[in-house]
């Protein structure tokens, strides 16, 4: 392949009836059984989706996760990291709350929390699927700690957990794994260092190609100190935020020996992007990176769309990619 | 001694208690009840949250804050000179605000918390605390391409807040507050902060607080003291450096002692607080202090904010047998 591969961030729009059967399964009134065939129905449909729309390494799409840290900390129907348990109400924003998770013991890997479903994903297709968790960092930060003293000692035993998670993915046959870091800047100053180091127990001893993915706040406090960041590609919201993050590059040359994951369809807006302003955007990057180090990707998980914007935001990025390929000779 | 808050208080309980004002804003916002509706909704839960603070042993409350989206966009929307942006996260936690932005000549045009505080004055037993978000804050915080000096927006927003201060000092609220926790971190800026909260709050004779939360207040400490106001509050919880860092000069104002954390459902037991009011006496006698949570309430559920308040009370009791004051 000639580069700019296509792939997604991790989460796609549930369907209906998944949404319906999720809220009856946490009423009680729906067995944990029959929610994961609908589970497997709606993750054989993006898989489907993303073949059909030509994606070259897919995701799972995540319907079994409500939150990207509450999955695994004790949201209904999730597995839950020893020593976590799901919180009360706290406002994000607006009129927006979520069930914040909290640490109240020592926390244990409780046995494989995502490989049945990665497995079962992997098994519907000939193209890869990524192996899909939340950073310990991140895991850390967003939820309470009445356990550890301090942040550091719980971001650490966090990262062996998401260790040891990652170890069974690549052992089931995960070839990338995905390990998302959106909370990673939150103190840029203060914490990179140990975000960085607890990556690096995460990855550590795993033959696996890890990426991760980055976003909200200020990316560009922490860059060129992300490339510290033990992964293969780093994956960035470059859409929205008009491509800003080229004159980060521009400033200071990526890393010759790791991938750009470029965002380039805002996953917050319902408009979809014309297929000419996408190819701009590749065309712009590709004046500061080669193209077999790029890969072009939704901006973030696409869960907040619905199921046809999800499907044209990603019908655009494969189409934009096909035209440069073409224009550039690449293929 | 005195036990308060820094300002804001959980809007929505867990269940089983109802969500009453997060059901109420969403009807609001599908057109299916009116904005008389929704104010009404905001008082009852404003009588709420008054009367747990209340329940909880307070001394000096506020109304919750329950009105306000955040600290930022309560104010901005309803001066003159801003219109409303997207989502930025607010400071180094996992909450996110509507950004203001400047867009003319930023001005007062009429009561803001005037009404909200005479509301609470008159459904609570205990004194209000009437609570402004700072200029500094406010200007640090927003999109300028007008003023394009934070110095300027600044002052122009003292002078707006100003207006602000003399309205609630008129409608009888015995304490203003000023939230500017921009500030730390920003010490280069603090000539600008003096300057501003001297306009602001000139004319303004009832007492005068100043808050801070999350940084270090090395850098601005001991200029903190030569603030035009009466107390100055500082987070202990999240910066252990502020202890040492107030032992630079003697401390000759009044302490908000945030020492419970506004962050973290970890409760602290009345003995912690009952310590933490004996290891800060020597650099601000018991008779000085405001004990406090180290930020606003939001970032915690309901029950825990509750339980927290009630320990803190608990811990003031035990440090005024001990120490007096």
């Amino acid at each position: 392949m000639g580069g700019l591969l296509t792939t997604a961030v991790g989460s796609y729009p549930k369907p209906d009836y998944l949404a319906k059967a999720r809220s009856q399964f946490s009423q009680g009134k729906l067995d944990r059984d029959d929610l994961a065939k609908l589970e497997r129905r709606a993750t054989e449909y993006w898989i489907r989706a993303q073949e059909r729309l030509g994606l070259d390494v897919l995701v799972h799409g995540e319907m079994e996760r409500g939150d990207m840290v509450a999955y695994f900390a004790g949201e209904p129907g999730g597995t839950t990291i020893g020593g976590m348990k799901i919180g009360g109400l706290v406002r994000s924003y607006g009129n927006r709350y979520y069930h914040k998770p909290v640490i109240v013991d020592k926390l244990r890997w409780p046995g494989p929390m995502t490989v049945d479903m990665w497995r079962f994903a992997q098994g519907l297709t000939d193209r890869p699927v990524k192996g899909m968790l939340t950073g310990p960092y991140t895991m850390v930060e967003w939820s309470f700690d009445e356990h550890y003293p301090s942040r550091r000692e719980a971001v650490l035993d966090m990262a062996q957990v998401i260790h040891r998670e990652a170890e069974e993915l690549a052992r089931a046959g995960a070839r990338y794994i995905q390990i998302d870091e959106p909370a990673i800047h939150t103190r840029p100053q203060e914490d990179f260092d140990l975000a960085v180091e607890a990556f690096g127990v995460v990855v550590e001893g795993i033959a696996a190609e890890f990426h991760t993915h980055i976003c909200y706040g200020e990316v560009e406090l922490i860059y060129p100190d992300m490339l510290r960041l033990p992964v293969k590609q780093i994956h960035l919201a470059f859409k929205n935020t008009g491509f800003e993050y080229l004159k980060l590059i521009e400033e200071h040359p990526f890393d010759s020996r790791k991938d750009l994951g470029v965002g380039v369809v805002d996953v917050h807006e319902h408009e979809l992007e014309p297929v000419d302003e996408v190819v701009a955007g590749i065309k712009a990057t590709l004046k500061l990176m080669p193209p077999e180090r790029l890969w072009i990707e939704p901006d973030c998980g696409l869960k907040t769309r619905t199921v046809e914007e999800a499907e044209a935001k990603l019908r655009v990025m494969v189409d934009a990619v096909r035209q440069v390929k073409h224009e550039l000779e690449l293929e | 001694m005195l036990a308060t808050v820094v300002g804001s208080y959980p809007k929505i309980p867990n269940r089983p208690r109802p969500a009453r004002l997060r059901a109420a804003i969403a009807r609001f916002e599908r057109g299916e009840i009116s904005a008389k509706e929704l104010a009404r909704a905001e008082d009852e839960v404003t009588v709420e949250v008054i009367g747990e603070q209340v329940e909880a042993g307070l001394d000096l409350i506020s109304d919750g804050q329950v009105r306000w989206e955040d600290d930022q966009t309560h104010i901005a929307r309803r001066l003159s000179g801003f219109s409303i942006d997207g989502l930025q996260r607010y400071l180094d936690t996992n909450t996110y605000f509507r950004q203001p932005e400047v867009e003319g000549a930023v001005a007062w045009q009429s009561p803001i918390l005037v009404r909200d505080y005479q509301f609470a004055a008159g459904h609570s037993p205990r004194p209000v605390k009437a609570i402004i978000t700072g200029p500094y804050t406010l200007a640090a915080l927003s999109k300028d391409e007008r003023y394009r000096s934070r110095r300027d927006l600044t002052l122009a927003l003292a002078e707006a807040l100003h207006r602000e201060a003399l309205a609630l000092q008129e409608a009888g609220a015995p304490l203003i507050q000023v939230n500017d926790p921009l500030i730390l971190g920003n010490s280069d800026d603090f000539p600008v902060l003096a300057e501003a909260l001297k306009r602001m709050l000139d004319g303004v004779t009832v007492e005068k607080a100043l808050y801070t939360w999350f940084g270090s207040i090395e850098g601005v400490y001991p200029q903190l003291l030569e603030l035009p106001v009466d107390i100055i509050g500082i987070d202990f919880v999240s910066r252990a450096g502020n202890w040492e860092a107030l032992r630079k000069a003697p401390f000759t104002k009044k302490l908000g002692f945030g020492i419970v954390d506004g962050r973290n459902t970890r409760l602290e037991t009345a003995d912690e607080i009952a310590q933490a009011v004996r290891r800060i006496s020597d650099v601000c006698p018991p008779e000085r202090l405001h004990v406090n949570p180290s930020c606003g309430l939001e970032y915690l559920p309901r029950e825990e904010a509750f339980e927290k308040l009630k320990r803190l009370v608990e811990g003031v009791t035990l440090a005024q047998a001990d120490l007096g004051g």
